[in-house]
């Protein structure tokens, strides 16, 4: 039936899963009635678990089967757990790779992944892990990502997000402002520390929020969808007081939350916002020679292609510059491509729910780069190193970030620590 | 307790035997888990999903605990349905009737690499791609290139005794195993290859039971493991791409370029004038060109690159010289680079009046021999024709034909039909299964096969089945029969539920 | 290097037409005539940055695939003149 008969007639029902039915039944299809599955081999969680009902193709087919009156949300709700949104299958999939740009219409499993979990939330079907770690978002304003009892003493909350940089003497508020996500503001201080010192070393102009608030992204992939507009909400309103027009992120989670999620909430209202990858800035920098890096860095090292920047944005050239201008590194490089199937597990709540699931896909990650021999991975994302970092240690592979490491050639004492 | 094993619904015995062979986690019974098995790609009568849901999910992790889930469906007498990828065209892996649904996707090591006698021995639930990626470092390659490369698996390849793109050079799946561990229908294990030695290609010892246990869709047993013919890394690839203002001229230039008989001639692919004009709908798959481009062939060189070099040389004037033009690097790389891809669009689906719908896609495989493809080409758009004055849910996406043996004697005849499964139901599936006898019939007419490399167990085709293989398909009846005397391997398929009537009476 | 903003990112360029069914907007880039995306599927939003996501992807693939079968690539142009 067209799309005027099927949205006059309401057919079937009127009820939330009807809804939302309606609205992904020819994405549901196109994935059905293709039958490629070149989505299955690039899965992280495929890799590892081998079970056909976590695959993208399962996810679509659950959509055909809930129409059909064949399977319920109730059924399927906990399936969509086994993902970690890394956008490898959407991207991979011919009906994007092939003729997504051509019809302006390909696959996007991430979104709708992220729309039956925000289904299931609506229906008042929680998964324990992220009920919990949103319910203490909503409470401490960041993600719990010190534990539920703040490890170490640390507490993690309003008052302390900006402990990371006490001694760096930077200003609140400007046209120019540097967002830190909750893993680097508590967890991996010298994330945040490297980036905040070598802007400053180029002299590049920012500030901190006034009152910076987790971006709302995680609860967004989690299906919270009500609480990530609030905090979008908060933190547009906080850089809009101050007069914000550009927001630098070093974080690929909050580059995709910036520039995806918040122009889907607010439309034309963020349209002048800039969003600044500092990845991005800093090969730029190093191209105009307003940074140069010339301290040796003695390391054999592969570069891990964050799965949010790479397969969701398709940046991976200047990483690369980056550490191809770093003196000292013997750089084992594998190709963007073949590094659509790599992941370290750690995205969309994975290891909230599943910890024991991301371990395997970081384990596999990092029996990929010990193959290479070398003494360290280097990665641009700091929700990625936890878990590689994890799983470095029965390889003896430092894993490391790559502003860490572009600080320390440019002679930067960071300080800060990597985690716990 | 009949003799044929009967639709399941299997009690809490069964599923408890089991899960002490496989542990909890993995014999699963949700309803998802099952509805997911239900179905592979080939266009499928979504209104009837429910028919073909098995009543549990195995996913046994070594050839033991694959053995015991065969023991104990002989013992309760249910059906068993092995699943590899699930990527196959016939619906081999659809249970027809509920049961015991086997995926082997967990027997994914690689076991072995021999540098010495270049194999390789994995399990069955090894993707081809992923295991080139391996044996590329050792300059090493598993040249088995279906379309379905990116995701196919190896169990799979023998159940349905794969054909590949490139078979034309490396031959196709039942060459390049050379033994693969196979697990019968009562559940015993024995190696099935040429002879009994794990790493042989060409033995005359005792009877060859090697090609009889491939492409059986799971009627005689599973493969758990195979050892496969590793070849050299190919040097270089040439794939030129020619474009021709009429099919016939392109239909003899196909034979001439076959007949230049090159070493490193690999393949080559015809594309009729239907093909063409369904390309031009995504002018990413095919760059503009003038109207009077109305058919193509491709051809493929792989080796050393003196010899791509040399052959390659030989083609372009063999093509030119038949009134071929080449049609630049450009689209002939990308669009070889692409060969798997350019299958199922499901955008490239229309209405009568132009409007983009998703279709689901049929892919009919009839082998069949050089002389005979015009005559057959005539009849299959025809058939789809009256399809699609009868319902907009059916259309024709142009036909290909492929070399299969590097000599030219059969083609590997593909007729791509789009069919609209949103709009499926009772009328339109019963339609299509009557094309489907009808393109079946006429491949058998002309002298070919119904399945170069799917297999013919399909609603409709499968009534046909028998008419192409007179009294061979009694003797397979037999085998069936004897090597699974309770029917429990994918009871249905085949028709061969007929060798056991006598059971029944 | 252009820092990202949403408001350059969501209006693609107009279309110019290229065949009968096809038009043009990104040099090289061809995309459907939308007008046959009326009646059963309609097109999603889509941002500038992911039409040349998709583009360039597709590119990378394709030499990947070229890489992962052999290591050399003839040239046909070259041959043409033999």
């Amino acid at each position: 039936m067209s799309i005027e008969e099927s949205e006059a007639t309401g057919a079937p029902g009127a009820g939330p899963t009807d809804e939302f039915v309606r609205e992904w039944r020819n994405a549901a299809y196109n994935c059905y009635s293709s039958g490629h599955k070149f989505c299955r081999e690039v899965c992280p969680v495929m890799q590892v678990e081998r079970n056909e009902s976590w695959t993208p193709t399962a996810f679509h087919a659950n959509v055909v089967a809930m129409e059909k009156g064949e399977l319920s949300i109730e059924e399927v709700a906990s399936d969509y757990v086994n993902c970690t949104q890394c956008g490898a299958c959407e991207l991979r999939c011919p009906n994007t790779l092939f003729t997504g740009d051509f019809y302006r219409f390909r696959t996007r499993t991430v979104d709708l992944v992220k729309a039956v979990r925000a289904l299931a939330v609506e229906q008042g079907i929680h998964q324990p892990g992220y009920q919990r770690w949103n319910l203490l978002t909503d409470e401490r304003r960041h993600e719990p990502v010190l534990g539920e009892f703040d490890g170490d003493g640390i507490p993690v909350d309003q008052a302390h997000v900006a402990d990371w940089a006490a001694d760096l003497d930077l200003p609140i508020g400007g046209e120019t402002i540097l967002f830190v996500d909750c893993e680097a503001a508590f967890y991996r201080t010298s994330v945040p520390r490297a980036v905040a010192q070598i802007l400053k070393l180029a002299g590049v102009e920012f500030g901190l929020m006034r009152e910076q608030w987790c971006c709302g992204g995680p609860a967004a992939e989690m299906g919270y969808l009500e609480q990530a507009k609030r905090f979008a909400r908060h933190n547009l309103d906080d850089w809009r007081a101050v007069g914000v027009k550009r927001v630098i992120v070093l974080d690929p989670h909050d580059y995709i939350t910036f520039t995806e999620d918040y122009p889907k909430y607010f439309g034309e209202e963020v349209d002048d916002l800039e969003i600044v990858l500092a990845v991005e800035l800093f090969a730029e920098l190093i191209r105009e020679g307003r940074l140069r890096p010339s301290v040796p860095i003695e390391r054999t090292i592969t570069y891990h292609d964050p799965c949010r920047l790479n397969k969701r944005k398709g940046i991976w050239k200047e990483p690369r510059e980056v550490l191809r201008a770093i003196p000292g590194l013997d750089f084992r490089d594998v190709d963007r491509v073949t590094q659509w199937s790599y992941c370290s597990g750690g995205g969309a709540g994975l290891p909230v729910e599943k910890p024991e699931l991301t371990a395997k896909i970081s384990g596999r990650r990092l029996e990929k780069a010990a193959e290479l021999e070398v003494d360290t991975l280097v990665s641009a994302c700091p929700w990625s190193e936890r878990p590689l970092s994890q799983a470095g240690d029965a390889h003896a592979i430092d894993v490391v970030d790559i502003h860490e490491l572009l600080a320390e050639s440019l002679g930067i004492e960071v300080g800060g620590r990597r985690g716990a | 307790m009949s003799a044929v094993a009967t639709a399941g619904g299997l009690d809490d015995r069964v599923l408890d035997e089991l899960a002490s062979v496989l542990g909890d986690d993995h014999l699963l019974t949700s309803r998802p888990a099952r509805l997911h098995r239900a179905r592979v790609p080939a266009p499928f009568p979504v209104h009837r999903w429910a028919d073909h849901v098995p009543d549990c999910v195995a996913l046994p992790g070594s050839t033991e605990e694959v053995a015991e889930v065969v023991r104990i469906a002989n013992r309760f007498r249910v059906p068993v349905v092995p699943r590899s990828g699930g990527t196959g065209l016939t619906d081999g892996a659809v249970p027809l009737r509920h049961g015991i649904l086997l995926d082997l996707k967990r027997l994914d090591a690689i076991h072995e690499i021999d540098l010495e006698d270049r194999t390789c021995t994995v399990g069955a639930g090894v993707n081809m791609l992923k295991l080139n990626e391996v044996l590329g470092r050792h300059g090493l390659i598993y040249p088995d290139d279906p379309a379905s490369y990116p995701c196919s698996l190896v169990g799979g390849r023998i159940g349905t005794s794969g054909w590949s793109l490139v078979g034309s050079r490396y031959g196709h799946t039942r060459d390049l195993v050379l033994s693969f561990v196979h697990v019968l229908p009562t559940g015993e294990v024995i190696r099935a290859g040429d002879g009994g030695g794990a790493k042989i290609s060409k033995s005359s010892t005792g009877l060859n039971l090697k090609h009889l246990l491939m492409g059986h869709q799971g009627t005689l047993g599973v493969a758990t493991e195979a050892t496969l013919k590793l070849y050299p890394r190919p040097e270089a690839e040439l794939s030129p791409f020619w474009a021709f203002e009429d099919y016939d001229t392109a239909h003899r230039t196909l034979r001439e370029l076959v007949r230049a008989d090159c070493a490193t001639f690999a393949g080559a692919v015809l594309f009729d004038e239907e093909k063409v004009a369904y390309l031009r709908r995504d002018d990413e798959a095919y760059i503009p060109q003038p109207e009077n481009v109305r058919a193509l062939v491709c051809a493929v060189l792989y080796g050393n690159e003196d010899e791509v070099r040399a052959g390659g040389r030989r083609l372009m004037r063999i093509a030119r010289a038949n009134g071929a033009r080449y049609l630049g690097d450009e689209i002939s790389e990308g669009d070889w680079a692409a060969r798997h891809d350019r299958y199922a669009t499901p955008l490239h689906g229309r209405t009568k009046s132009g409007q983009v719908i998703p279709m689901s896609w049929h892919c009919e495989d009839a082998a069949i021999n050089w002389s005979r493809l015009p005559a057959v080409r005539r009849e299959w758009h025809a058939i789809i024709a009256r399809l699609r004055a009868k319902s907009d849910v059916f259309d024709d996406w142009g036909m290909f034909a492929y070399t299969s043996g590097r000599t030219g004697v059969d083609y590997l005849t593909e007729i791509d039909v789009g069919i609209w499964e949103q709009e499926l139901d009772d009328e339109t599936w019963a339609m299509w299964v009557q094309a489907k006898r009808e393109i079946a019939a006429v491949a058998v007419a002309h002298g070919g096969s119904i399945s170069a490399c799917h297999g013919a167990c399909r609603e409709g085709e499968v009534d046909v089945v028998p008419d192409e293989l007179g009294p061979a398909y009694d003797v397979m009846r037999r085998l069936k029969r004897t090597l699974d005397p309770n029917n429990v391997m994918n009871p249905g398929k085949y028709g061969f539920d007929g060798a056991f009537e006598e059971d029944l009476t | 290097m252009t820092p990202f903003r949403h408001g350059e990112q969501r209006t693609p360029p107009s279309a110019r037409r290229v065949t009968d069914v096809a038009v043009m907007r990104f040099e090289h880039i061809y995309e459907v005539d939308p007008r046959l995306m009326v009646d059963h599927v309609r097109q999603q939003p889509f941002p500038n940055w992911d039409t040349q996501r998709i583009a360039g992807s597709r590119h990378d693939h394709l030499a990947w695939m070229h890489r992962h079968w052999a290591s050399v690539v003839v040239s046909g142009e070259e041959l043409l003149d033999d």
